[in-house]
């Protein structure tokens, strides 16, 4: 039941924003906060009680399960459950909303009941895509993922929102309806042989199909997540939603969408065609390279600042699609560290970002400069940040690429090799932007305020966050390690590790 | 004709009878609240008239009239869609000043022809339908007989609706000449030592599926609908979009079940071809119309595409499709003409998206309300749209209709462009001009009482569609 | 009594159908439409009617006094609408009106 109240903190807060009366945007900025606030708690809760109590009995690598009946004629069931691997991701959306929520109190201030209806509702389906194991629910959530953050584009993003909101929603609504189709594929496949037709994950995961179908149907579900994770070539859509979207909105997308994809690769699209996978890895390593260097260089060439952070997602979530194809344990929570690490230090970046192309009210990097001395506490900040996401050791970062390179070295090291000169150019084009940014001469003599005390209380919590995972990276690998071993697709001899 | 007959025959008694007491009323006494309340009680009646002789059906009344479930439910479908109809077009002449009564008169003979047409099992019996309906229609269309664009469009439904009568008029011969029976089960019989397929008996399918074609206005029989839905006042617009396309869909589903429907025949392909154009062009062509009226006409031509898909999967999965996603298709496309409907009533101007912009901030439920149509017509999930074409891409499957179910993906993809729009529109800032005009409330009480019962429905379909589904599978399944 | 074989009848009927068909693509005069329409509805009667006699059955000839009917009532509403539609334009052009014959 605890899994339920997951979902429906977040929905019972949109709802008392959205009724909160007009011109009392305290009381609507304060339930989103609360609503949040609540929901880390709750997922805390979990993780520092999982071991003990929280182990179903046989019920696999599940923490907690929650199942009844949903749509029976077509063997459809409102099924959700949690693992560590669900479990640490939850707790990045509650933590990341929580901060998008304070960011946005100054970034946001028109129709701002409707934006915090947006955010919760947002949190919520992400929450939902990460708890439905019943393949029709997590379809259904991860379609309505996508209202509210085209709403978030759209409405309160920057100059050209419109059209960023529309290839956004076009890119991932169009693969998603590939998904859908693979999803049916799979569902009558299993239906056929089995005569039990139904959605539900621990079902499907063993169907056999022949390897055409099989890579036809895994291509499905992987183009639909590779675009939400915007691996090459499939990342256009992101440098404009990235650069368009509000703060709050640039936080979600590059903390959570992008997650929910590789989420979507971990979960589903490797443990539910292994063959396949297996077959198709070397292609999706690829990518992942491709991603990684393509991202970095791309980065490099940028003026605009928040589209250099933009790109370096694409480069980050390059280490993840690696690690997920790696075929090998440490490779894959090597790709969760990332993806938590890269969640919270991007994030970070594009607040900070955000706050200082709203102070000086420009992006273009060629007009920054000299902000150390004006600003010194949001350029020690973007300072920290910068590192971080370059991979220094005592970030979270760090271990994460460690671990999937570590992973992948074992596997190919010429393709290890490749990805770790990104290493260097991560070195370059972190280290440029501060520079651009807060050193040098004050060339249009900005005079600006410091971080004010809601952001700084966002970075301090942050900056803690990002380093713990880097000191104790075991809090995190520990409670997933049991959920990944059993995800870890069997590259070698291409037969479902878990039967 | 025996008691029994006369019992199950209550509903189109029901609302024959009402249409009667409508026009005495009128004679007597004009009176536009009056009137409206009658249709309503009377629609109300005969939906719950429709759960009273469910029980005592299946039942052949006389040769013409079969009333067996699959017609029974979406006759207490088409004339629930009457009450809302009827409502949303209460609110909207209450702002209107000279004869406004006769418009209900003409809904219930309209609802009284659709319901005659879902229950009818003889080539008489779908003529009479049809014409009570499309002769109501040209009336209905041209209603504002001192605006030129609706009086263009009554024409130009009158010239479409006449001539695909005379289609399905020479279809229908035809097949009478070669089977020697009218009703639907026997003319659809193949008799032993009679060749299944003679040329005549193709000809005449042809020519009715052409006047189907027509009636549901599918590619390429689709020329004026844009016109149509743009001339005609909103509820009547409604009303066409909803239950005169529904009612239409519902006989040819049934007369192409009780044909058998041969994949790979010449007839199946042929549908096919047209269910391919409708869906493509549908939405390629609403891409391009700039009044949301005409975008929503062209957007409801791929979705009546999409229904064919459901036609031709003809598997178990394909009847429960078809019945959810008309369910699911009323409910959007009544709520979305009845906002237009509202909007026009109160704010007037132009049908020109652009007029709509910041709507959403004027009338927040209101604006709410018109995404979560539109969201439901470009199939996105808690809404009864997306349930429905989840049903058809599975119905789809079912049968390996691999190409449709890819063109049906592929359309909805496109269709989203223009509903993207439409949405986002609804949220732009307002214009400085407009901002005053959110004074008005921003709907009486019958049209707010009927949009919110839509969306609600809207959203419990989609979120908890099981019940539903049950009663569908109970009543078109079996 | 000389009989006439089955298929004149139809063959004339579908004449008389294309002729009406031709009648309503071809004419703009909103007028000479409907009569059109009226010619496609007679010739489907007339199949109706062959069609009852082939089979000895009353059915044709009753669908045909179905057709009467509901032509006399389109041609009633018809009418009324076109000459709203006069009023409005002067003129029973379908041409002239907004948009265009598509």
């Amino acid at each position: 039941m605890i899994l339920v109240w997951l979902i429906a903190v977040p929905c019972i807060g949109a709802l008392l924003a959205g009724i909160s009366p007009r011109g009392r945007e305290l009381r609507c900025r304060g339930v989103t906060i609360a609503a949040f606030a609540i929901n880390l708690a709750l997922t805390l809760a979990l993780w520092i009680m999982h071991p003990a109590v929280l182990r179903l009995a046989g019920g696999g690598a599940w923490f907690a399960e929650f199942d009844r009946a949903w749509i029976p004629s077509l063997g459809i069931r409102f099924h959700l459950a949690l693992d560590g691997l669900s479990l640490v991701l939850i707790a990045l959306t509650n933590f990341l909303g929580l901060m998008a929520a304070a960011a946005s109190w100054r970034d946001i201030t028109e129709k701002v009941r409707f934006f915090h209806v947006n955010l919760l509702w947002m949190a919520a389906a992400v929450i939902g895509v990460f708890l439905a194991v019943d393949l029709f629910l997590f379809y259904s959530f991860w379609e309505l993922m996508l209202v509210p953050l085209y709403f978030l584009i759209g409405i309160w993003g920057h100059e050209q929102r419109l059209y960023a909101a529309f290839k956004f929603f076009i890119f991932t609504q169009a693969s998603s309806l590939l998904m859908l189709l693979s999803l049916l594929g799979l569902y009558f496949i299993h239906g056929r042989a089995t005569g039990v037709y139904t959605f539900d994950y621990g079902a499907l995961m063993g169907t056999a199909l022949s390897p055409g179908t099989g890579m036809w149907l895994m291509l499905g579900f992987f183009v639909a997540f590779v675009i939400k994770l915007a691996a090459v070539p499939l990342h256009n859509w992101l440098p404009d939603a990235h650069t368009q979207a509000p703060t709050a909105g640039s936080v979600i997308l590059a903390g959570l969408v992008l997650k929910v994809g590789a989420y979507g690769l971990i979960r589903f699209a490797v443990p539910l065609f292994p063959a396949a996978s297996a077959q198709f890895a070397p292609v999706a390593m690829g990518m992942g390279v491709a991603s990684i260097l393509y991202g970095a260089i791309l980065a490099f060439a940028q003026t605009d600042i928040k589209r250099l952070v933009a790109y370096t997602s694409v480069s980050h979530m390059g280490f993840v699609l690696l690690g997920v194809y790696a075929g090998s344990t440490v490779a894959l929570q090597g790709a969760v560290m990332v993806m938590l690490a890269h969640g919270i230090s991007t994030s970070a970046l594009f607040i900070l970002v955000g706050a200082l192309s709203e102070r000086i009210g420009t992006r273009e990097m060629g007009r920054m400069g000299g902000l150390w001395a004006a600003a010194p506490r949001m350029s020690g900040s973007l300072l920290v940040f910068a590192l971080a996401s370059l991979g220094l050791p005592g970030f979270g970062n760090f271990v994460g690429e460690f671990l999937v390179l570590l992973g992948v070295f074992r596997m190919s090291a010429p393709l290890a090799a490749v990805a770790a000169v990104s290493l260097i150019t991560a070195a370059i084009y972190s280290l440029w932007m501060f520079q651009r940014a807060c050193h040098g001469p004050n060339s249009e003599g900005w005079v600006i305020p410091d971080l004010s005390g809601i952001e700084a209380a966002i970075m301090a919590g942050m900056i803690s966050v990002t380093v713990w995972l880097g000191i104790y990276p075991g809090a995190v690998l520990n409670v997933t390690r049991e959920a990944l071993e059993s995800l870890r697709p069997d590259i070698t001899s291409a037969v479902s590790s878990k039967r | 004709m025996v008691r029994g007959d006369f019992f199950i025959l209550l509903p189109l008694i029901i609302t024959g009878g009402a249409a009667v007491a409508v026009m005495l009323l009128i004679s007597f006494r004009r009176s536009h609240l009056a009137t409206a309340t009658v249709t309503l009680v009377a629609l109300g009646a005969a939906v719950i008239s429709v759960i009273c002789v469910a029980a005592a059906a299946p039942r052949q009344a006389s040769a013409l009239l079969i009333l067996d479930s699959y017609a029974l439910f979406y006759m207490g479908l088409i004339f629930a869609a009457g009450c809302a109809v009827t409502m949303i077009a209460y609110d909207y002449f209450e702002r209107q000043t000279d004869h406004r009564e006769e418009f209900y008169l003409l809904l219930l003979l309209a609802t009284l022809g659709s319901a005659v047409l879902v229950s009818s099992n003889h080539f008489a019996s779908l003529f009479l339908g049809l014409e009570i309906l499309s002769v109501s229609l040209y009336a209905l269309i041209a209603f504002h007989r001192e605006r030129l664009p609706s009086v263009e469009a009554g024409v130009r439904y009158l010239i479409l609706a006449a001539a695909s009568s005379a289609f399905l008029l020479f279809g229908m011969a035809l097949i009478y000449l070669e089977r020697g029976d009218m009703t639907f089960f026997r003319s659809t019989q193949i008799a032993s030592g009679v060749p299944a397929w003679s040329p005549l008996l193709l000809a005449g399918t042809a020519l009715l599926i052409v006047g189907i074609g027509f009636k549901l206005a599918l590619v390429p029989f689709h020329m004026w609908t844009p016109d149509i839905y743009e001339g005609a006042p909103p509820p009547a617009t409604a009303f066409i979009a909803s239950v005169s396309k529904g009612a239409a869909f519902v006989l040819l589903l049934r007369y192409v079940t009780l044909f058998g429907l041969h994949s790979g025949s010449v007839q199946s392909a042929a549908i096919a071809a047209i269910a391919v154009a409708s869906m493509f062009f549908g939405n390629l062509l609403a891409l391009r119309e700039e009044k949301v009226r005409r975008v929503l006409a062209y957007s409801s031509i791929a979705h009546m595409g999409y229904l064919l898909v459901a036609i031709l999967a003809a598997g178990p999965l394909a009847a429960v499709a078809a019945g959810y996603y008309l369910v699911a298709y009323f409910t959007s496309i009544i709520g979305s003409f009845g906002i237009i409907s509202v909007r026009e009533g109160r704010e007037g101007g132009g049908d020109a998206v652009s007029d709509y912009r910041g709507y959403a901030w004027r009338h927040p439920w209101l604006g709410g309300a018109f995404t979560a149509m539109l969201l439901s017509l470009a199939g996105i999930p808690i809404t009864a749209g997306f349930v429905g074409k989840f049903y058809l891409l599975a119905a789809g499957l079912e049968s390996s209709l691999r190409l449709l179910v890819v063109v049906l993906v592929a359309s909805s993809a496109i269709g989203l462009f223009y509903y993207l729009r439409i949405i986002i529109t609804l949220y732009g800032p307002p214009e400085a001009e407009r901002q005053g005009a959110a004074i008005t409330p921003a709907v009486s009480l019958a049209g707010g009482v009927a949009l919110t019962a839509l969306t609600f429905l809207l959203i419990w379909f989609g979120a908890y569609p099981a019940p539903l589904l049950r009663l569908i599978q109970a009543m078109v399944g079996g | 009594m000389i009989t006439v074989p089955i298929e004149h009848v139809i063959l004339m009927a579908a004449i008389l159908f294309s002729l009406g068909l031709t009648g309503v693509l071809a004419r703009r005069n909103v007028l000479f439409i409907l009569l059109s329409i009226e010619v496609m509805l007679n010739a489907a009667g007339i199949a109706f009617v062959a069609a009852g006699a082939r089979w000895a059955q009353a059915d044709g000839q009753i669908m045909f006094l179905f057709i009467l009917t509901m032509a006399a009532a389109e041609v009633a509403v018809g009418l009324a609408i076109i000459l709203q539609y006069y009023r409005h334009t002067g003129t029973l052009d379908v041409d002239a009106m907004g948009g265009g014959r598509r």
